[in-house]
């Protein structure tokens, strides 16, 4: 197994009838394992780049397109949304875009990938158990996923794809719906994932949360991509907010206290570290 | 405007019980947040404050006439509801066709509809987009379009419900500028968010509920100081207020410039002790 599990070369992408290139020559390759978030404005071609690794582009969405994406090893171009499935899920930013619209209940609505498998029934209900137990939706497993509010949506179509153990899992903007310690809830069961193997690509617009569990942040603006690295090198770069992206909060509080001269540590880029900083600087 | 509410109830058809006994009242143009996990009944209050729904037990007055003598269409002149999932609320085939629908079957004057097209489309952002297809918008724009919809109908009172939701940087600071705008003006907001920041730096007033009641409604700095009970309605202060609170800070600041003023107020006091 090669260390990289995906690659982007030279990747453009023209939806039909537009004419500017959403995605325009992107190059980048995730490592295996890693957690690795995208961050932009919007319409920076975030949503365009998830669609387009799992296969959505070119084979649902047409349009012009130019380079190439490998999935572990499988041209995205050359392989079908079911065979790319077996190995990639993607949590779509809109959740209710995310339901089958044929199930009648939320345990069928989890069943429905696992069941496109062949995976026996047995198999299949111990799964669903444990997922809606995972994902705190064990109490509506009976009710038609149309009835449930966005946060419950939310939590089925994360649900309906984390069942399906997906090697790279790719999540657009996934907890808008949820409150702030339900979100948190999310990322921690999403760093368990990560931290059993699997590959975790994803978009969030929460620039506090992205620097704490990102291992590589790569920025898009206007289809680009300006800037790939480590957390603390993208939050940092003094050119960021050109991209129609703020720093995370800790940064500004790191250069105020520098700025007055109490403190000359390196920039904090989580809580944790600016909590850090703040009680040596109080010390004086 | 005063919108006041009293020992509301609400069960829905399917029997559960969403709002349990919310008194409130809120007057005048300062902006109110509502803030609380996901259930928690902050939808199905805010449903009720133009009639979408009925209360079960309990009374809801808007300028003291009792929510139940109208229809919500009739309402729809003084009070304005942004949906939050932006396609609930799209259905004509362009943007200026959307913003137009509303006024004209209030009988607003031609004249005073093309006028507020030009200044609502400005304000949301969407001026060079009136004859685009609201489904070809991207969903920030889809939901600047649902903003737009509402002011187009120039209400007294305005309700978001989530309207943050997917929104980037830029998005952010033109939700605050359409709040200061409307403030302005002399109107109302009432917004439902999950994010704090935004709340804080918009907010005076919090107002948080869980499990269909409202648990706490004071001035931010009181509520955001109460870490234990916003842990059980799952809401965490904004990262500033946490840096703050982690490192032992005696106030509660949401902006950069109060926590240096925390901070160093804080730092003297040591320096005083030692």
């Amino acid at each position: 197994m090669g260390k990289t599990i995906l690659e982007v070369k030279d990747f453009s992408f023209t939806y039909n009838q537009a004419i500017n290139k959403v995605l325009d020559h992107v190059n980048f390759r995730v490592d295996r394992g890693s957690f690795f978030c995208i961050i932009g404005a919007n319409g920076s071609g975030k949503s365009t780049l998830c669609n387009s690794l799992v296969g959505l582009i070119p084979h649902y969405f047409s349009g012009e397109m130019e380079g190439g994406i490998r999935v572990d090893g499988m041209d995205v171009r050359k392989s079908s949304i079911g065979e790319l499935s077996q190995k990639i899920g993607l949590v779509f930013q809109n959740p209710f875009n995310q339901l089958s619209y044929t199930a009648g209940t939320v345990a069928e609505e989890l069943a429905y990938g696992l069941g496109n498998r062949g995976v026996p029934g047995k198999v299949m209900q111990e799964k669903i158990e444990h997922m809606a137990q995972l994902m705190r939706i064990d109490d509506v497993l009976s009710k038609n996923p149309t009835e449930l509010s966005g946060g419950q949506v939310q939590r089925v179509a994360l649900g309906s794809v984390f069942i399906l153990d997906p090697e790279i899992l790719v999540l657009d903007e996934c907890t808008t719906q949820l409150d702030p310690l339900g979100a948190e809830e999310i990322f921690e069961i999403v760093k368990k994932i990560n931290g059993s193997g699997v590959t975790v690509i994803v978009v969030d617009h929460d620039m506090e949360r992205v620097a704490s569990y990102a291992d590589e942040v790569l920025v898009l603006s206007g289809g680009r991509a300006v800037k790939i690295g480590s957390p603390r090198s993208v939050f940092t770069d003094p050119e960021l907010e050109q991209y129609g992206v703020n720093p995370p909060e800790y940064v500004k509080i790191s250069d105020m206290l520098r700025k007055k001269g109490y403190t000359n540590r390196e920039t904090a880029i989580t809580e944790d570290q600016s909590i850090q900083m703040v009680k040596e600087a109080l010390k004086g | 405007m005063k919108v006041e509410i009293k020992d509301l109830s609400y069960v829905y058809p399917s029997q559960d019980c969403a709002l349990r006994g919310v008194s409130l009242v809120m007057e005048g143009t300062t902006p109110v947040a509502i803030v609380g996990q996901n259930g928690a009944g902050k939808t199905t209050l805010v449903k009720h404050l133009n009639g979408l729904l009925r209360p079960t037990s309990g009374q809801v007055l808007i300028d003291g006439v009792d929510i139940n003598t109208h229809t919500t269409a009739q309402w729809s002149r003084k009070v304005g509801y942004v949906f939050q999932n932006p396609d609930d609320q799209l259905f004509l085939e362009s943007v200026r066709k959307e913003f137009e629908f509303g006024p004209k079957h209030m009988g607003m004057r031609k004249e005073e509809i093309g006028e507020r097209v030009e200044y609502v489309s400005n304000l949301v952002g969407l001026a060079d987009q009136l004859d685009t297809h609201p489904f070809d918008l991207t969903s920030t724009q889809k939901r600047f379009c649902t903003i737009g919809i509402i002011m187009m109908m120039n209400p007294d009172l305005i309700l978001f419900d989530e309207p943050t939701c997917g929104q980037d940087a830029q998005g952010i600071r033109r939700l605050r500028k359409i709040i200061q705008e409307l403030r302005n003006q002399g109107k109302l907001c009432i917004t439902i968010s999950h994010d704090m920041r935004f709340v804080a730096e918009n907010f005076k007033r919090i107002i948080v509920m869980k499990k269909g009641e409202a648990i706490l409604d004071d001035d931010i700095e009181k509520v955001f100081a109460r870490t234990e009970t916003l842990k059980q309605c799952f809401i965490t202060p904004p990262p500033i207020t946490r840096v703050a609170q982690g490192a032992d800070l005696k106030k509660t600041p949401f902006t950069g410039k109060a926590f240096m003023e925390a901070f160093e107020e804080e730092r003297e006091r040591r320096i005083c002790q030692m």
